[in-house]
Protein backbone atom coordinates (compact mmCIF):
# COMPACT_ATOMS: atom_id res chain seq x y z
CA UNK A 1 0.00 0.00 0.00
CA UNK A 2 1.47 3.30 -1.08
CA UNK A 3 0.11 6.04 1.12
CA UNK A 4 2.26 9.03 0.27
CA UNK A 5 3.41 10.29 -3.11
CA UNK A 6 6.74 12.04 -2.73
CA UNK A 7 6.56 15.44 -4.44
CA UNK A 8 8.66 15.64 -7.57
CA UNK A 9 10.98 18.39 -6.40
CA UNK A 10 11.83 16.46 -3.20
CA UNK A 11 12.50 13.29 -5.19
CA UNK A 12 14.77 15.13 -7.64
CA UNK A 13 16.70 16.77 -4.82
CA UNK A 14 17.25 13.48 -2.98
CA UNK A 15 19.08 11.25 -5.43
CA UNK A 16 21.97 9.10 -4.27
CA UNK A 17 24.52 11.34 -6.04
CA UNK A 18 23.28 14.38 -4.21
CA UNK A 19 23.44 12.57 -0.87
CA UNK A 20 27.00 11.44 -1.53
CA UNK A 21 27.87 14.98 -2.58
CA UNK A 22 26.50 16.24 0.73
CA UNK A 23 28.47 13.68 2.71
CA UNK A 24 31.69 14.59 0.89
CA UNK A 25 31.46 18.37 1.12
CA UNK A 26 29.55 18.93 4.30
CA UNK A 27 32.39 20.66 6.18
CA UNK A 28 30.41 20.81 9.45
CA UNK A 29 28.64 18.58 11.96
CA UNK A 30 25.71 16.39 11.00
CA UNK A 31 22.56 17.51 12.69
CA UNK A 32 20.25 14.72 13.69
CA UNK A 33 16.55 15.27 14.25
CA UNK A 34 14.88 12.52 16.21
CA UNK A 35 11.24 11.89 15.40
CA UNK A 36 9.15 9.55 17.50
CA UNK A 37 6.40 7.97 15.38
CA UNK A 38 4.58 6.16 18.16
CA UNK A 39 7.53 4.38 19.67
CA UNK A 40 7.38 2.84 23.15
CA UNK A 41 10.26 5.12 24.26
CA UNK A 42 12.73 2.23 24.52
CA UNK A 43 14.53 3.46 21.41
CA UNK A 44 14.51 7.05 22.72
CA UNK A 45 16.16 5.91 25.95
CA UNK A 46 18.87 4.19 23.94
CA UNK A 47 19.36 7.23 21.69
CA UNK A 48 19.91 9.37 24.78
CA UNK A 49 22.23 6.70 26.17
CA UNK A 50 24.14 6.89 22.89
CA UNK A 51 24.63 10.68 23.07
CA UNK A 52 26.10 10.61 26.59
CA UNK A 53 29.87 11.10 27.07
CA UNK A 54 30.19 7.32 27.42
CA UNK A 55 29.65 6.93 23.67
CA UNK A 56 30.05 10.54 22.54
CA UNK A 57 28.85 10.57 18.93
CA UNK A 58 30.04 14.16 18.61
CA UNK A 59 33.42 12.58 17.86
CA UNK A 60 31.96 11.92 14.40
CA UNK A 61 29.97 15.15 14.38
CA UNK A 62 26.50 13.93 15.26
CA UNK A 63 24.53 16.56 17.04
CA UNK A 64 20.90 16.32 18.08
CA UNK A 65 18.85 19.35 17.05
CA UNK A 66 15.32 20.34 18.06
CA UNK A 67 14.01 21.38 14.66
CA UNK A 68 13.74 19.45 11.38
CA UNK A 69 14.66 22.61 9.48
CA UNK A 70 18.17 22.37 10.95
CA UNK A 71 18.60 18.66 10.35
CA UNK A 72 20.53 16.58 7.85
CA UNK A 73 19.58 13.21 9.27
CA UNK A 74 16.09 12.15 10.33
CA UNK A 75 16.21 9.42 12.97
CA UNK A 76 12.76 7.81 12.96
CA UNK A 77 11.59 5.39 15.62
CA UNK A 78 8.28 3.61 16.13
CA UNK A 79 5.84 1.75 13.89
CA UNK A 80 4.16 4.96 12.57
CA UNK A 81 0.80 5.17 14.23
CA UNK A 82 -2.05 6.86 12.41
CA UNK A 83 -1.71 9.89 14.70
CA UNK A 84 1.97 10.35 13.83
CA UNK A 85 1.57 9.91 10.06
CA UNK A 86 1.08 13.60 9.21
CA UNK A 87 3.65 14.91 11.73
CA UNK A 88 6.19 12.52 10.13
CA UNK A 89 5.38 13.87 6.67
CA UNK A 90 5.61 17.45 7.89
CA UNK A 91 9.03 16.78 9.43
CA UNK A 92 10.16 15.01 6.26
CA UNK A 93 9.09 17.87 4.01
CA UNK A 94 10.54 20.49 6.35
CA UNK A 95 14.00 18.90 6.36
CA UNK A 96 16.30 20.60 3.85
CA UNK A 97 17.33 18.51 0.82
CA UNK A 98 19.19 16.20 0.51
CA UNK A 99 18.02 14.44 3.66
CA UNK A 100 19.12 11.11 5.07
CA UNK A 101 16.42 9.02 6.71
CA UNK A 102 17.41 6.37 9.25
CA UNK A 103 14.84 3.89 10.61
CA UNK A 104 15.71 2.86 14.14
CA UNK A 105 14.52 -0.14 16.10
CA UNK A 106 12.49 -3.19 15.11
CA UNK A 107 9.35 -1.03 14.87
CA UNK A 108 10.93 1.53 12.61
CA UNK A 109 12.42 -1.09 10.30
CA UNK A 110 9.41 -3.38 9.76
CA UNK A 111 6.82 -2.60 12.40
CA UNK A 112 8.35 -5.04 14.88
CA UNK A 113 5.90 -6.68 17.21
CA UNK A 114 3.13 -4.30 16.07
CA UNK A 115 3.55 -5.16 12.38
CA UNK A 116 -0.06 -6.35 11.92
CA UNK A 117 -1.81 -4.06 14.39
CA UNK A 118 -4.77 -2.11 13.03
CA UNK A 119 -3.57 1.32 14.05
CA UNK A 120 -0.05 1.33 12.61
CA UNK A 121 1.41 1.59 9.12
CA UNK A 122 4.28 -0.74 10.20
CA UNK A 123 7.60 0.69 9.21
CA UNK A 124 9.03 4.02 8.11
CA UNK A 125 9.86 2.66 4.65
CA UNK A 126 6.17 2.18 3.86
CA UNK A 127 5.81 5.95 3.82
CA UNK A 128 9.11 7.64 3.02
CA UNK A 129 12.31 6.32 1.41
CA UNK A 130 14.77 5.08 4.05
CA UNK A 131 18.55 5.05 3.62
CA UNK A 132 19.70 2.99 6.60
CA UNK A 133 18.01 0.49 8.88
CA UNK A 134 19.13 -0.17 12.46
CA UNK A 135 17.30 -3.22 13.87
CA UNK A 136 17.20 -4.01 17.56
CA UNK A 137 14.54 -3.86 20.23
CA UNK A 138 15.89 -1.46 21.36
CA UNK A 139 19.29 -1.22 19.62
CA UNK A 140 22.35 -1.11 21.84
CA UNK A 141 24.04 2.34 21.90
CA UNK A 142 26.95 0.72 20.06
CA UNK A 143 24.49 -0.47 17.38
CA UNK A 144 23.18 3.08 17.00
CA UNK A 145 26.72 4.46 16.63
CA UNK A 146 27.50 1.69 14.15
CA UNK A 147 24.31 2.36 12.20
CA UNK A 148 24.90 6.10 11.95
CA UNK A 149 28.53 5.65 10.92
CA UNK A 150 27.44 3.02 8.36
CA UNK A 151 24.89 5.46 6.97
CA UNK A 152 27.67 7.99 6.46
CA UNK A 153 29.97 5.42 4.88
CA UNK A 154 32.58 5.48 7.65
CA UNK A 155 32.08 1.77 8.37
CA UNK A 156 31.16 -1.12 6.13
CA UNK A 157 27.91 -3.04 6.29
CA UNK A 158 28.48 -6.48 7.82
CA UNK A 159 25.22 -8.33 7.19
CA UNK A 160 24.34 -9.94 3.89
CA UNK A 161 21.35 -12.01 2.93
CA UNK A 162 22.00 -15.64 3.86
CA UNK A 163 20.18 -18.42 2.06
CA UNK A 164 20.76 -22.15 2.36
CA UNK A 165 19.18 -23.97 -0.55
CA UNK A 166 20.69 -27.43 -0.56
CA UNK A 167 19.33 -29.78 2.01
CA UNK A 168 22.28 -32.04 2.70
CA UNK A 169 22.66 -34.85 5.19
CA UNK A 170 22.33 -33.71 8.73
CA UNK A 171 24.79 -34.87 11.37
CA UNK A 172 23.56 -37.32 14.03
CA UNK A 173 21.93 -35.00 16.52
CA UNK A 174 21.08 -37.29 19.41
CA UNK A 175 24.01 -38.08 21.65
CA UNK A 176 24.30 -41.40 23.41
CA UNK A 177 22.81 -41.30 26.85
CA UNK A 178 25.00 -41.68 29.93
CA UNK A 179 22.30 -43.93 31.38
CA UNK A 180 21.45 -45.88 28.23
CA UNK A 181 18.12 -44.11 27.94
CA UNK A 182 17.73 -40.68 26.33
CA UNK A 183 14.49 -40.12 28.19
CA UNK A 184 16.63 -39.51 31.28
CA UNK A 185 18.45 -36.65 29.53
CA UNK A 186 15.16 -35.30 28.22
CA UNK A 187 13.53 -35.19 31.67
CA UNK A 188 16.70 -33.81 33.21
CA UNK A 189 16.91 -30.95 30.71
CA UNK A 190 13.23 -30.09 31.12
CA UNK A 191 13.56 -29.97 34.89
CA UNK A 192 16.84 -28.01 34.70
CA UNK A 193 15.20 -25.42 32.44
CA UNK A 194 12.22 -25.25 34.77
CA UNK A 195 14.49 -24.61 37.74
CA UNK A 196 16.96 -22.15 36.26
CA UNK A 197 15.59 -20.89 32.90
CA UNK A 198 17.04 -21.87 29.56
CA UNK A 199 20.46 -20.20 29.62
CA UNK A 200 21.48 -21.26 33.12
CA UNK A 201 19.43 -24.45 32.94
CA UNK A 202 21.66 -25.70 30.13
CA UNK A 203 24.74 -24.90 32.21
CA UNK A 204 23.21 -26.73 35.16
CA UNK A 205 22.45 -29.71 32.93
CA UNK A 206 26.08 -29.85 31.75
CA UNK A 207 27.38 -29.57 35.31
CA UNK A 208 25.09 -32.33 36.52
CA UNK A 209 25.94 -34.73 33.68
CA UNK A 210 29.65 -34.05 34.21
CA UNK A 211 29.35 -34.86 37.91
CA UNK A 212 27.32 -37.98 37.10
CA UNK A 213 29.95 -39.30 34.68
CA UNK A 214 32.70 -38.59 37.23
CA UNK A 215 31.17 -41.20 39.56
CA UNK A 216 32.35 -44.04 37.30
CA UNK A 217 29.17 -46.09 37.39
CA UNK A 218 26.12 -43.94 36.64
CA UNK A 219 23.71 -46.69 37.69
CA UNK A 220 25.10 -47.06 41.19
CA UNK A 221 23.08 -44.76 43.51
CA UNK A 222 25.75 -44.84 46.24
CA UNK A 223 28.60 -43.77 43.94
CA UNK A 224 26.55 -41.07 42.22
CA UNK A 225 25.41 -39.62 45.54
CA UNK A 226 29.03 -39.20 46.63
CA UNK A 227 30.02 -37.72 43.28
CA UNK A 228 27.11 -35.24 43.11
CA UNK A 229 27.64 -34.16 46.74
CA UNK A 230 31.31 -33.50 45.98
CA UNK A 231 30.34 -31.44 42.93
CA UNK A 232 27.90 -29.47 45.09
CA UNK A 233 30.60 -28.77 47.65
CA UNK A 234 33.10 -27.40 45.13
CA UNK A 235 30.46 -25.39 43.23
CA UNK A 236 30.93 -21.64 43.79
CA UNK A 237 27.38 -20.62 42.99
CA UNK A 238 24.96 -21.94 45.66
CA UNK A 239 22.05 -21.82 43.16
CA UNK A 240 23.69 -24.37 40.90
CA UNK A 241 24.64 -26.50 43.90
CA UNK A 242 21.15 -26.67 45.31
CA UNK A 243 19.56 -27.27 41.91
CA UNK A 244 21.95 -30.16 41.26
CA UNK A 245 20.69 -31.74 44.47
CA UNK A 246 17.07 -31.18 43.43
CA UNK A 247 17.73 -32.72 40.01
CA UNK A 248 19.32 -35.76 41.64
CA UNK A 249 16.43 -36.26 44.05
CA UNK A 250 13.68 -35.69 41.52
CA UNK A 251 14.91 -37.13 38.22
CA UNK A 252 17.70 -39.58 38.95
CA UNK A 253 15.60 -41.49 41.49
CA UNK A 254 12.97 -42.12 38.81
CA UNK A 255 15.41 -43.93 36.55
CA UNK A 256 17.51 -45.86 39.08
CA UNK A 257 16.08 -47.82 41.96
CA UNK A 258 16.94 -45.71 45.01
CA UNK A 259 16.20 -45.92 48.69
CA UNK A 260 15.43 -42.96 50.89
CA UNK A 261 19.03 -42.65 52.13
CA UNK A 262 20.33 -42.35 48.54
CA UNK A 263 18.68 -38.96 48.23
CA UNK A 264 20.77 -35.88 48.91
CA UNK A 265 19.80 -33.76 51.88
CA UNK A 266 19.30 -30.24 50.53
CA UNK A 267 19.94 -28.48 53.81
CA UNK A 268 22.98 -26.23 53.32
CA UNK A 269 24.67 -27.33 56.54
CA UNK A 270 24.47 -31.01 55.60
CA UNK A 271 26.12 -30.82 52.20
CA UNK A 272 28.57 -28.24 53.50
CA UNK A 273 28.07 -25.10 51.44
CA UNK A 274 30.92 -22.65 51.39
CA UNK B 1 37.22 25.16 36.67
CA UNK B 2 40.34 23.67 38.25
CA UNK B 3 38.13 21.45 40.37
CA UNK B 4 36.51 20.10 37.19
CA UNK B 5 39.92 19.31 35.75
CA UNK B 6 40.82 17.47 38.95
CA UNK B 7 37.70 15.38 38.72
CA UNK B 8 38.31 14.50 35.08
CA UNK B 9 41.92 13.61 35.90
CA UNK B 10 40.73 11.33 38.69
CA UNK B 11 38.30 9.37 36.52
CA UNK B 12 40.24 9.41 33.28
CA UNK B 13 38.74 8.95 29.86
CA UNK B 14 35.59 6.85 29.94
CA UNK B 15 34.39 7.26 26.37
CA UNK B 16 34.33 3.93 24.55
CA UNK B 17 36.65 3.83 21.56
CA UNK B 18 33.96 1.81 19.85
CA UNK B 19 34.03 2.17 16.07
CA UNK B 20 37.82 2.22 16.06
CA UNK B 21 38.23 -0.61 18.55
CA UNK B 22 35.95 -3.65 18.93
CA UNK B 23 33.41 -3.37 21.70
CA UNK B 24 32.87 -6.31 24.03
CA UNK B 25 29.24 -6.69 25.02
CA UNK B 26 28.36 -7.90 28.50
CA UNK B 27 27.70 -11.55 29.40
CA UNK B 28 24.42 -13.09 28.23
CA UNK B 29 23.87 -10.22 25.81
CA UNK B 30 21.04 -11.09 23.45
CA UNK B 31 22.30 -10.28 19.97
CA UNK B 32 21.31 -11.48 16.55
CA UNK B 33 20.00 -15.07 16.52
CA UNK B 34 22.56 -17.16 14.63
CA UNK B 35 21.10 -19.92 12.48
CA UNK B 36 22.99 -23.18 11.94
CA UNK B 37 21.35 -24.76 8.91
CA UNK B 38 22.93 -28.21 9.40
CA UNK B 39 21.22 -28.62 12.76
CA UNK B 40 17.78 -27.33 11.76
CA UNK B 41 15.13 -30.06 11.59
CA UNK B 42 12.23 -27.85 10.51
CA UNK B 43 10.05 -28.58 13.54
CA UNK B 44 8.68 -24.98 13.50
CA UNK B 45 8.88 -24.67 17.29
CA UNK B 46 10.71 -21.35 16.84
CA UNK B 47 8.06 -20.09 14.44
CA UNK B 48 5.33 -20.81 16.97
CA UNK B 49 7.27 -19.34 19.89
CA UNK B 50 8.29 -16.13 18.06
CA UNK B 51 6.03 -13.35 19.44
CA UNK B 52 6.62 -10.96 16.53
CA UNK B 53 6.51 -13.60 13.76
CA UNK B 54 10.04 -12.75 12.70
CA UNK B 55 10.56 -16.48 12.10
CA UNK B 56 8.20 -18.07 9.62
CA UNK B 57 8.18 -21.71 8.58
CA UNK B 58 6.13 -22.28 5.43
CA UNK B 59 5.95 -24.51 2.38
CA UNK B 60 6.94 -22.89 -0.89
CA UNK B 61 4.43 -22.57 -3.72
CA UNK B 62 4.78 -26.06 -5.20
CA UNK B 63 5.26 -27.54 -1.70
CA UNK B 64 8.55 -29.17 -2.63
CA UNK B 65 10.50 -27.35 0.08
CA UNK B 66 9.84 -26.22 3.62
CA UNK B 67 11.17 -22.67 3.94
CA UNK B 68 12.51 -21.43 7.23
CA UNK B 69 12.86 -17.67 7.12
CA UNK B 70 14.08 -15.20 9.69
CA UNK B 71 13.69 -11.46 9.29
CA UNK B 72 16.12 -9.71 11.64
CA UNK B 73 14.31 -6.40 11.14
CA UNK B 74 11.27 -7.69 12.95
CA UNK B 75 13.13 -9.63 15.65
CA UNK B 76 12.73 -8.28 19.18
CA UNK B 77 15.61 -10.38 20.60
CA UNK B 78 13.52 -12.09 23.27
CA UNK B 79 15.40 -15.39 22.91
CA UNK B 80 12.34 -17.62 22.86
CA UNK B 81 13.50 -19.39 19.68
CA UNK B 82 16.74 -20.24 21.47
CA UNK B 83 14.72 -21.50 24.42
CA UNK B 84 12.52 -23.88 22.44
CA UNK B 85 14.94 -25.15 19.78
CA UNK B 86 15.46 -28.87 20.48
CA UNK B 87 18.72 -29.16 18.54
CA UNK B 88 20.37 -25.80 19.21
CA UNK B 89 20.10 -24.74 15.56
CA UNK B 90 19.23 -21.19 16.56
CA UNK B 91 21.23 -19.49 19.26
CA UNK B 92 21.46 -15.84 20.21
CA UNK B 93 24.93 -14.60 19.33
CA UNK B 94 26.78 -11.55 20.57
CA UNK B 95 26.52 -9.80 17.22
CA UNK B 96 25.13 -6.28 17.58
CA UNK B 97 26.34 -4.59 14.39
CA UNK B 98 23.20 -5.15 12.39
CA UNK B 99 22.63 -1.92 10.49
CA UNK B 100 22.09 -2.19 6.72
CA UNK B 101 21.92 0.40 3.97
CA UNK B 102 19.13 0.83 1.38
CA UNK B 103 18.21 -2.85 1.00
CA UNK B 104 16.28 -4.42 3.84
CA UNK B 105 16.57 -7.94 2.40
CA UNK B 106 20.14 -8.13 3.76
CA UNK B 107 18.52 -8.73 7.15
CA UNK B 108 16.93 -11.99 6.02
CA UNK B 109 18.25 -15.48 6.73
CA UNK B 110 16.55 -18.44 5.14
CA UNK B 111 16.94 -22.17 4.75
CA UNK B 112 15.17 -24.62 2.47
CA UNK B 113 14.45 -28.11 3.79
CA UNK B 114 13.23 -31.11 1.78
CA UNK B 115 9.62 -32.05 2.45
CA UNK B 116 8.38 -35.41 3.60
CA UNK B 117 5.39 -36.79 1.71
CA UNK B 118 2.80 -38.91 3.46
CA UNK B 119 3.15 -42.58 2.55
CA UNK B 120 -0.64 -43.01 2.34
CA UNK B 121 -2.09 -39.87 0.76
CA UNK B 122 1.17 -38.51 -0.79
CA UNK B 123 0.59 -35.02 0.52
CA UNK B 124 3.49 -33.00 1.96
CA UNK B 125 3.24 -32.53 5.70
CA UNK B 126 6.65 -32.04 7.31
CA UNK B 127 10.40 -31.85 6.75
CA UNK B 128 12.38 -35.03 6.03
CA UNK B 129 14.85 -34.10 8.72
CA UNK B 130 12.14 -33.96 11.39
CA UNK B 131 11.07 -37.53 10.63
CA UNK B 132 14.69 -38.67 10.67
CA UNK B 133 15.33 -36.88 13.95
CA UNK B 134 12.22 -38.32 15.60
CA UNK B 135 13.26 -41.83 14.63
CA UNK B 136 16.77 -41.21 15.90
CA UNK B 137 15.38 -40.06 19.25
CA UNK B 138 13.15 -43.10 19.55
CA UNK B 139 15.89 -45.56 18.63
CA UNK B 140 18.03 -44.31 21.51
CA UNK B 141 15.19 -44.22 24.03
CA UNK B 142 15.25 -47.83 25.14
CA UNK B 143 12.11 -49.00 23.29
CA UNK B 144 11.48 -52.48 21.91
CA UNK B 145 12.29 -53.55 18.33
CA UNK B 146 8.65 -54.12 17.53
CA UNK B 147 7.72 -50.63 18.65
CA UNK B 148 10.50 -49.16 16.50
CA UNK B 149 9.15 -51.01 13.45
CA UNK B 150 5.75 -49.53 14.13
CA UNK B 151 7.27 -46.08 14.58
CA UNK B 152 8.93 -46.33 11.15
CA UNK B 153 5.47 -46.62 9.59
CA UNK B 154 3.57 -44.00 11.50
CA UNK B 155 6.31 -41.34 11.49
CA UNK B 156 5.98 -41.05 7.71
CA UNK B 157 2.22 -40.51 7.79
CA UNK B 158 0.47 -37.15 7.90
CA UNK B 159 -1.63 -36.45 11.03
CA UNK B 160 -4.95 -37.13 9.25
CA UNK B 161 -3.81 -40.46 7.83
CA UNK B 162 -2.31 -41.39 11.20
CA UNK B 163 -5.65 -40.78 12.85
CA UNK B 164 -7.49 -42.88 10.28
CA UNK B 165 -4.93 -45.66 10.56
CA UNK B 166 -5.18 -45.72 14.36
CA UNK B 167 -8.96 -45.87 14.26
CA UNK B 168 -8.76 -48.66 11.66
CA UNK B 169 -6.41 -50.72 13.87
CA UNK B 170 -8.60 -50.20 16.91
CA UNK B 171 -11.85 -51.14 15.20
CA UNK B 172 -10.25 -53.92 13.17
CA UNK B 173 -9.12 -55.64 16.37
CA UNK B 174 -5.44 -55.68 15.37
CA UNK B 175 -2.81 -55.91 18.07
CA UNK B 176 -0.85 -52.73 18.85
CA UNK B 177 2.39 -52.37 20.69
CA UNK B 178 1.68 -50.27 23.73
CA UNK B 179 4.40 -49.47 26.22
Amino acid sequence: MKTYEIPNEIELANTLEQKLELLKNIGRSFSVFRIDCGSCNGCEIEIFAAITPLWDPERFGFKLVANPRHADILLCTGPVTRQMYYPLLRAYEATPDPKIVVALGACGVTGGIFYDAYSVLSGIDKIIPVDAYIPGCPPHPASIIYGLTTALGVMEQKLQKVSFEHDGDMPPLVEDSVMGNTLFERDLLVQAKRLMSYVFGRKLFDKYIHALVQSGNTKDPKATKVSITQAMQVEDDPRYAECMGILHNEIYTQYVLCEEEDKIDLHRVVWGAK
Amino acid sequence: MMKLLDISKKYGEITHKYPFEPYKVSDNFRGKPAYIFDLCIGCAACGIACPSNAITVQFNDDKSKLIWEFDCGRCIFCGRCDEVCPTGAIKLSEEFELAVKFDKSALIQRGELDTQYCTTCHKPFSAKRLVKYSFECLSKANVSEKRLEEAKNYLCMCPTCKKTATVATFTGGKEMVIE
